[in-house]
């Protein structure tokens, strides 16, 4: 619920760290998140500076517990391909690894900090996303991947600190840009454990999460307008959201909410859980395939288009945890960075484990200012064009540019009016001229040459008609714009929105209880079927695994409530397979069947078009 | 005298009127497969005193030809069935035909690929009426695909 409808203002001048505070966001939390923002100096202080070069080898630049952000910072010139990465959990032995699983289930139990999934995501997808799922997480064997140990030793390590000094911390920056006063505020947080604790897609040590808000000047006072909130699968204009959208921000005493992803930390306007798809990593060769079959599937069969390959993960933002922030238990310890911060400016490394992924899902992001390349990141140098701002003036500057417009416009609307008829007369003039010469064939020379300014004189006089005709349309629409700008009125507040982010109905699937029993054991009967299959009847193992494949399939259509849909599909997919058979047997009889269908066709049109 | 009224509002498509031919020649496939194991243990011409359809050791040739042809009668009857709920357009006989059709296929993929024999007309037959039951068209005729558009008027 919004408990502030009006907008708070600050006055031009005001100190950036005070500004920042004042509009400072509320963060909560999913129950059951382990991380929450902090400081990167007690984090550097826990780690391992380390250089990974491009011959595979790994190298301890500074050991943990001497690492300072001064050492950090420290220029060492490297040879390209170089990467730099913290490590705040050292590579764990086994023992290590079963003391940290045991102490992680002892603190969750302390702390009663637990995550209930509810409908999880297997159930949302179908089963050929859940055998994608499981060869996703197989890929995990190829991939490097950070393991649920670490996250479990990186869990206690934060619980330590946090015990030694509890402390919420952002770093806000202050950008002014294009008449655009740009609030920055990122959080730090240890790890990202999406994967290990909430099913999601990747796990990695380190994580920066950032949100914008964009002010105006008017009259004095800084006004909000804009909030941007960095998220999955959204970019530019869909990421922000107008100040008085109340549908989708949420206040509390004029300090916008932010709903954080359990484990992922991503931001979101409004609490529940969200969708998010990750393609299946496959060869581009495959990738080809599916493509073409898909454009066959839809073009050529217009069945609905469908990717099995896609799996979907939920991301849970549902706010009902942990609250930092205006009007809560926790409050935020804000320091200022910007360029001349050396931490932000001077290290390009990685902020955690480079788990050597190629797909680096599971590398730790680099700092605020760059991408994990080193090159620098676009929301940093160009925080307008991360929320599709650029395009869009503070509304003070607006009505002056939209004035300026029709001012322009309307100008050369006067000039066309008095050049269009003076060209026009210039046209009939010449036509009669023309029509003069005509029947006379010595004039034939002369003839040719006036017809020919004749021709572009018209030619000129139809695009200044033209132009008049669409600068009367573009007038009209710019005055009405106008006007109902002088008059206060504002547009829909999502109208730059294509798409929106909006949390999945708790209720998707028709037998829930079933479904979700259903998503959790289907994968391993499918394959104590197979092996059934493989032990009784090893001669028809194609077509048994086939035959399974669809009776699974269809057992989860029918939990889904889509039994027609999957069915149509199968069916259509045999009748592929058999039509093949067909023409491979019968192509023959097939093509002269068609070669005379088409004549009696077409003996039959022309008949019915001699008969009349 | 009464007379019936005619159906108004669905207009029957192309496709419907081929997929009621492809029922009709599975009906008489089918029927055909009544009668042949009969013929073949020659039911018809020393009729059926003194058969003996079950033994100890089990269910006997002539058992085996009544089970087929029972079975195959039970198909045939189920066409029907279809036949006349598909040319009254009912929701219900597009998807038993589509289910069916699958079935079908299925039983003639494996007859093709482990036995070498598939009834290629019963094949034919099927991969008509499928490419036929999802046409768009008479997807939405039978109320199997709704338009965005129905939904909204």
């Amino acid at each position: 619920m919004n408990s502030s409808l009006d907008r708070p203002t600050a006055p031009v001048g005001t100190p950036d760290i005070d500004l920042l505070r004042q509009f400072e966001p509320v963060v909560r939390f999913t129950k059951g998140e382990q991380f929450f923002p902090t400081d990167v100096d007690r984090y550097v202080a826990e780690c391992s500076l380390w250089a990974h070069y491009p011959d595979g080898r790994e190298e301890i630049v500074v050991k943990q517990g001497e690492l300072t952000l001064d050492k950090l910072v420290q220029q060492r010139p490297a040879v390209f391909g170089t990467v730099r990465f913290l490590r705040f959990i050292e590579t764990l032995t086994l023992s290590e690894a079963a003391i940290a699983l045991t102490e992680q289930a002892q603190l969750r139990r302390k702390l009663g900090n637990y995550f209930k999934v509810g409908m999880g995501r297997l159930a949302r997808g179908g089963f050929l996303p859940r055998l994608a799922d499981a060869l996703f997480s197989l890929s995990f064997l190829l991939r490097g991947k950070v393991s649920s140990a670490t996250a479990a030793a990186a869990e206690l390590a934060f619980n330590r600190m946090h015990a030694e000094d509890e402390k919420y911390v952002y770093y806000g920056r202050v950008v002014r840009q294009n008449g655009w006063t740009v609030l920055q505020y990122w959080y730090f947080y240890c790890y990202n454990s999406w994967r290990s604790g909430f099913h999601g897609v990747n796990d990695h040590e380190s994580d920066w999460e950032m949100v914008n808000l964009y002010l105006y000047e008017d009259e004095g006072e800084l006004v909000p307008e804009w909030a941007a909130y960095a998220s999955h699968d959204f970019h530019g204009d869909d990421l922000r959201r107008r100040w008085d959208d109340l549908q989708e921000l949420d206040f509390v005493d004029g300090h916008p909410v932010i709903y954080a992803g359990a484990g992922s930390h991503a931001s979101y306007f409004r609490p529940g859980e969200y969708q998010a798809e990750v393609t299946l990593p496959l060869p581009s060769w495959v990738n080809g395939i599916t493509r073409a079959m898909n454009k066959f599937w839809t073009e050529v069969l217009d069945q609905p288009a469908g990717n099995p390959f896609r799996i979907p993960f939920v991301d849970f933002a549902r706010g009902d945890g942990m609250k930092v922030g205006q009007g809560e238990k926790h409050a935020w310890s804000p320091e200022l960075i910007d360029e001349s911060t050396l931490w932000v400016s001077q290290y390009r490394g990685l902020w955690g484990l480079f788990a050597r992924d190629p797909i680096s899902g599971e590398n730790a992001p680099a700092g605020p200012m760059y991408n994990r390349d080193g090159s620098p990141r676009g929301s940093w140098y160009d925080p307008l064009g991360f929320a599709g701002l650029d395009k869009v003036p503070p509304p003070f500057q607006a009505l002056g540019y939209l004035q300026k417009s029709c001012d322009e416009v309307a100008a050369r609307q006067t000039e066309l009016d008095n050049l269009i008829p003076k060209k026009a007369g210039d046209l009939q003039e010449l036509g009669i001229k023309l029509k003069g010469m005509e029947g006379n064939p010595h004039l034939a020379k002369q003839y040719a040459m006036l017809e020919k300014k004749s021709n572009a004189l018209a030619d000129e006089v139809k695009n200044l008609r033209r132009e008049n005709s669409e600068n009367t349309a573009l007038l009209q629409g710019l005055t009405q714009r106008l006007e109902r700008m002088k008059a206060g009125m504002q547009d829909d507040p999502r109208a730059h929105v294509r798409h929106l982010a909006v949390p999945v109905l708790a209720a998707r699937v028709r037998f829930g209880r079933a479904a979700e029993t259903w998503a959790a054991i289907s994968l391993s009967l499918m394959l104590f079927a197979i092996a059934a299959l493989v032990f009784f009847a090893p001669s028809f193992i194609w077509a048994g695994l086939v035959i399974i494949m669809i009776l699974f399939v269809l057992a989860e259509s029918i939990l889904r409530g889509a039994f027609v849909e999957t069915m149509t599909r199968i069916t259509l997919l045999l009748a592929l397979v058999s039509a093949f058979i067909l023409f491979i047997h019968f192509w023959d009889i097939i093509v002269v069947g068609g070669l005379i269908a088409l004549g009696v066709f077409l003996m039959w049109q022309r008949l019915r078009e001699l008969t009349g | 005298m009464l007379k019936r009224k005619k159906t108004k509002g669905k207009k029957r498509p192309i496709a419907v009127t081929v997929i009621g031919a492809a029922i009709v020649v599975l009906f008489i496939v089918r029927l055909y497969q009544v009668f042949k194991p009969l013929y073949d243990m020659g039911l018809f011409q020393l009729g059926m005193v003194g058969r003996q359809f079950y033994t100890s050791q089990g269910l006997t040739g002539m058992g085996w030809a009544i089970i087929d042809s029972a079975s195959y009668f039970i198909l045939a009857i189920g066409l029907v069935i279809v036949l006349i709920g598909f040319l009254r357009m009912r929701r219900w006989s597009w998807v038993m035909l589509m289910t069916w059709v699958g079935i079908s296929m299925v039983v003639g993929l494996v007859d093709y690929f482990y036995v070498g024999q598939p009834n290629y007309v019963i094949m034919a037959s099927d991969v008509v009426i499928a490419f036929a039951l999802s046409q768009v068209e008479v997807q939405r005729i039978f109320g199997i695909r709704t338009d965005i558009s129905e939904l909204l008027s």
